[in-house]
């Protein structure tokens, strides 16, 4: 007996699934994962750093996080959450892609992440420091007033959704 | 002895990365010798060449696809003679592009549903270059996750489960199995090598499939 999957579901379905990895099943005895992910293990304030240098540098290019995750063809959920969480680990492509468009080195970046252990690791301090220095004290101007006043609404609980 | 042919063929499409477009594929009820074979012959290779490529970038071992182990000739050797295991493939341009097992003896664990029956999917993966955890090289085709979820569901339902199936998911796929497929997070099972299990209710099912199917 066939199953009933229509090519509207399957057109959706590709959509859903981009950037996304789908693997289930016993790992099959892997010593290295014996544990969740790693992700708790690797530096936050260096992933901080990370998410600060790609804000940055998304702003000094004038680009919106959409135009940036068009620019460098990646998904705009990885890039929002490689800004704001730094329990987020990136896809290695999303840093190649980044560093290509931003042109700094994609090993450099991938150290920040934690994605590797840098034998030279003066550059995440640095990072870590500059990242520190540049953390906004800034009172909110009239344009992130509206877009803030903007998520607000979105986001509030009576907010009505179409 | 593993299959020659496949015992139906269910027509689907995947999602060209590069175009954009849809293409034809076939969702093949039961992996048979050919698909054993292009995993053997294609992904081993493209694998092995992956795994070079994240090796050179001194990615840490940890950080590497958790599935690079999985022996499918194994696998269904182990399952061939059982009723109670069956196995999907998703074909695609003359090549296979992912395959499942799974089995219908689990029970459910969801507070509610506890002790029903599931159909409970053994093993689940996609050829290497349909994967984003492989280097900088994006998936070729998108689709084949949720297709074979959707198989999964509808054999659920065949069997009298009402489209329950449960699932540990591998850690680069947590966010697949919550976000995309609207399953419950039941936690790390400490018995399955600290895997987060995952379980989708009937309710939850029925929204999975009609999720998107349009006119």
């Amino acid at each position: 007996m066939t199953f009933d999957i229509n090519k509207t579901w399957c057109r959706n379905a590709g959509t859903r699934e981009d950037g996304l990895d789908i693997g289930a099943g016993v790992i099959a005895a892997d010593p290295m994962f014996t544990h969740e992910g790693g992700a708790d293990e690797s530096p936050e304030a260096s992933r901080l750093a990370l998410g600060r240098f790609i804000n940055l540098m998304r702003r000094n290019q004038g680009l919106s996080i959409e135009a940036l995750a068009g620019k460098a063809d990646i998904e705009i959920g990885e890039l929002l959450s490689l800004e704001n969480n730094a329990s987020h680990l990136p896809d290695v492509r999303t840093l190649y892609q980044l560093s290509e468009v931003f042109g700094v080195s994609q090993e450099k970046l991938m150290g920040l992440s934690g994605l590797t252990h840098a034998n030279d690791d003066d550059y995440v301090e640095e990072a870590v420091r500059y990242a520190a220095k540049s953390a906004s004290v800034e009172v909110l101007s009239e344009d992130e007033h509206a877009i803030l006043n903007g998520l607000i609404s979105v986001l509030s609980e009576n907010a009505k959704h179409k | 002895m593993i299959a020659t042919a496949p015992s139906d063929v269910t027509p689907v499409w995947l999602t060209d990365r590069n175009t954009n477009e849809l293409v034809d594929a076939e969702l093949w009820h039961g992996i048979v010798d050919r698909n054993l074979a292009d995993w053997e012959a294609e992904w081993i290779p493209d694998l092995q060449r992956r795994l070079k490529l994240l090796n050179q970038q001194k990615v840490e071992r940890r950080f590497w696809p958790q599935s690079r182990h999985w022996d499918w000739r194994d696998k269904l050797r182990e399952i061939e003679r059982r009723l109670a295991n069956l196995s999907f493939a998703i074909v695609a341009q003359d090549m296979t592009q992912a395959m499942m097992t799974i089995d219908l003896t689990k029970r459910a664990r969801m507070p509610g549903h506890d002790g029903q029956h599931l159909v409970y999917i053994d093993f689940l993966e996609a050829a290497p270059w349909n994967r984003n955890d492989l280097a900088e090289e994006p998936a070729r085709f998108g689709g084949c996750g949720l297709i074979l979820i959707n198989a999964a569901i509808q054999q659920s339902i065949l069997e009298g489960f009402k489209g329950r199936i449960g699932l540990h998911s591998l850690p680069q796929a947590n966010s697949f199995y919550a976000n995309a497929c609207g399953m419950t997070d039941l936690g790390q099972d400490a018995t399955y090598e600290n895997l987060r299990y995952f379980e989708l209710d009937p309710d939850s099912a029925r929204s999975f499939i009609e999720k998107g199917k349009g006119e």
